[in-house]
Order: C-alpha cells, then structure tokens, then sequence
C-alpha cells in the first residue's frame, strides 16, 4: 500500500483501492500497459489514485489531428470524400469539443492551432494512402478475451485497418528513427495485433506507423513493420503476465530517470513516502 | 438537337431478419425542347413509381433466419491467440451471428430503441463492408456499433469497446 503525502492531491474519492486494482486486472489497454511498464508509481497516481491533470497542448493537438484524420477516412469509406474546406471545419469543431480544459499561455492557443492544421495538410499532401481507396475499418474499438492464457482482456482502438495493413496515426515533436520506433511502439504494436487478429481471424498483412512531426517544416514519417511475430507476441503475454503479477503485489515503485522531466506527476512523486 | 431526360426511380424495404430487397426502373427518352422538361418529368416519376411499386409486392424468397447461411463452411474461429482461419469471417453463432453476443444484442437494443429502419441497416453493412448484418465479423460489427450510435446522437468515444460497461481505459 502506499499514500500521497500531500493529502490534498486531487483525489477521486469513489471505489476503493481493492476494487480499483481488480478492475485494472480485469482489462488492460496497450498505452496502460505500457505505462505502468514505464513507471509503475506513474500508473498508480494516474489509474489508482485518479489523480487528473490538465490536458496538455500537445495532447489536445494530437486528439485534434486524429479527428479529422478519422472523418477523413469515415468518408473515404462512405465514398463521400470530404473537401480541404469541409475537413478544416472539422477541425475547428474537434478542437473546439475538447472534454478536458488545456491550460494555454498567452497566445499558445493560436500557435498550437496552427501547428495542429499544418500537419493536417502535410498527412493529406504526403499521404500515400489513394483517396479513393476504401479501408477495412476506422477508429474501430477492439478486445481479445485471453483468460485462456491467465492474462486480462486486451483492449484498444485501432485508428485504420486498409487491406489487412493496421495503421497508427501519432504527432511528435521528434523525427522517428525506424529501428528505435519499431522497438519502442512494439507494447502497442503487438496488442494490435492481437486485437486485429482476434477481431477479424485474420492475419495482419502489416503494421505501419504514420508519424507527423511538428517541425518548422512539418512531414510525415511512415513506418513499415511486418505482421507480429511468434516471438512478438510471446514478449507481449510475458509483459502482461509482469503487469498482472505487479498489480497483484501493488508493487508501484517509481523508475526515477531522464523521462521524469516531463512527467505531469513530478511534484507528487517528489512527496513519494 | 435532341434533349435526353433520363428517369429513375428505386425503392429498397426492409424485411424480417435484416433482410430486404430492392428494385428500380430506368428509362431515357428524348425531348424537342427544355419547356417539355417539367412535365415529361412529372409524367415519368409517376409512369415509374406505379412500376416500382407493383412489382416490390412481391417479396419472392425469403430464408429462414434459423437455418439459413449456418453451414458455409468457413472453417474454424480464431483462438483468441491470433491463429485465425485466414478469410476473415468466422461461421455464424448458433443464432446465424457472426460478431459476438454483446454486439448482436447492442445492436438489436439499438434498433428497438431508436427505431431504426432494419432494411437501412442492411444496406450500411453492405455498403460498407460487402455483406450482411448477421455475417459482420467483431471488427466490422464493432465499426457498425459506432456508426450506428453516431446515427441516434450517441458520441463515440475512444478506447473502449461500446457493448462493454466496465471501467473505461485510456487507449
């Protein structure tokens, strides 16, 4: 067990921890797992303890981006392609219908919202994807019950399904490199598989990643991967038995390092006891 | 110079079971000039829709719902561990459905409580994926559930499979 020593952290009161960890046991998501992989007292803070922070700019531009990303394709699935104009306004409505407030400074807004709408264009101009071409499925939510194998039910969203090939829209502020991507996203990756796999009963044909990168010149990475491996997909049971098996002990120990310095749970982690 | 008009008219109903059945008719004819648009056209709406709906009275086969396409011979359901059958579909349910119960039953909620045309339904999951309600795979089923909640106003929202009422999940 462990304990906030600020007791007046924004804690949401509700269930009890006991059934907050069982719930969390019961299902877990590919961005769960690899969170509580990550930094297990990060998890807690945001999963057990509930704890809510502001939505970040960052966030807010990249939930924005995938919304119109996401009409775009509905549309190209209905075979009603949307116009430049018509997808812009979608834009200013998904920025507009955040659920979460963003803490902006003076003029961060506009700023961002710029950034957020240049990457539009960049993905439309550098897409490779046909506009005629039709996808299999769009922001699809997905589960895989894998009790058989004592491990929690898998699930997630999966942003484009376009001929058997899962691809995974992201905003960053770096370029990707290929190699490192491939091995950082594979928590993600292999659960979408999985999901695709189970959902479908079928075998990816591929999974790609489509970065867009916020540079003063913005561009769009892709990256290939091939369907998940045997091998893959063993690594990702093991890491959710580790996240089972964690949860079980309450084992929350933070993973102090370099990424601390982002973290939106600093100071609380600071007051650790 | 010869004025083509050409006239079409469709009706699509829905039947039992999430069938339906559709006909049209079309017809081109050539007019002197522009003023005999208006009433050409009048005159064929009506010519046609009498056609239309006089021969859709007649519904022709209709399957069982409690046999029919539960023997296709598609293989075996994937195992949850990602050895699929390889074509995408797995053989329907005992009850004809191929996507889970808690799909089938959201679905069906869905169209009792917003009253929701069946026949349109159909139509959706044959636009969109090229084959009936009833054979929709977890995947496809699950992308129809979205589409359908955005048709009665429900906003989907990320993350979490929609037949599902447990705690939500950031994915």
């Amino acid at each position: 067990m462990i304990a906030l020593a600020d007791p007046a952290a924004p804690v949401s009161p509700a269930a009890s921890e006991a059934k907050i960890i069982a719930d969390l046991q019961a299902t877990v998501s590919p961005s769960r797992l690899t969170l509580f992989l990550g930094c297990r007292l990060k998890f807690w803070f945001r999963y057990v303890a509930r704890i809510t922070k502001p939505k970040t700019a960052a966030l807010h531009v990249g939930s924005s981006v995938h919304a119109v990303l996401k009409a775009w394709n509905k549309a190209r699935w209905r075979q009603t392609p949307l116009t430049l104009t018509q997808l812009h306004e979608e834009y200013v409505k998904a920025w507009a219908e955040t659920e979460e407030p963003v803490q902006w400074a003076a003029g961060e807004e506009d700023q961002e919202k710029k950034t957020g709408w240049r990457l539009v264009e960049t993905y439309f101009r550098e897409s490779k994807i046909p506009p005629e071409s039709r996808p299999e499925a769009v922001e699809v939510p997905v589960e895989a019950d894998l009790h058989q194998h004592g491990l929690p039910t898998l699930i997630g969203v999966l942003d484009l399904v376009q001929a058997g090939r899962i691809i995974d829209f992201k905003t960053s502020s770096t370029t990707p490199n290929p190699e490192k991507v491939a091995h950082t996203t594979e928590v993600q990756t292999s659960s979408y598989a999985v999901l695709y796999r189970e959902a479908t009963g079928r075998r990816e044909t591929g999974i790609e990643l489509h970065h867009l990168v916020k540079l003063k010149n913005p561009k769009l990475v892709l990256t290939a991967l091939p369907p998940m491996s045997d091998l893959q997909q063993t690594r990702l049971f093991r890491l959710m038995e580790a996240y089972v098996e964690g949860l079980e002990r309450q084992d929350f120990v933070p993973s102090p390092g370099m990424q601390c310095a982002s973290c939106e749970f600093f100071n609380e982690c600071r007051l650790f006891c | 110079m010869a004025i083509v008009l050409e006239a079409n008219y469709a009706k699509k109903l829905g039947l039992p079971n999430f069938s339906s059945h559709q006909y049209s008719v079309t017809i081109r004819t050539e007019l002197t000039d522009l003023t005999q648009v208006e009433e050409a056209s009048t005159r064929l709406y009506g010519i046609l829709q009498d056609a239309v709906d006089r021969e859709i009275q007649h519904v022709g086969f209709m399957p069982d719902a409690s046999t029919y396409g539960m023997n296709n011979g598609n293989g075996h359901p994937s195992n949850g561990n990602g050895n699929g059958n390889g074509n995408g579909h797995r053989p329907p349910a005992a009850d004809g459905w191929a996507c889970t119960e808690g799909q089938q039953k959201l679905i069906l909620q869905l169209v009792h409580d917003h009253r929701l045309d069946k026949g349109e339904i159909e139509t959706m999951a044959q636009q969109l994926f090229g084959i009936g309600v009833k054979e929709l795979n977890k995947m496809q089923a699950s992308n129809l559930i979205d589409d359908l909640l955005e048709k009665v106003g429900k906003k989907s929202s990320r993350g979490r499979p929609r037949w599902q009422n447990r705690e939500g999940a950031r994915a």
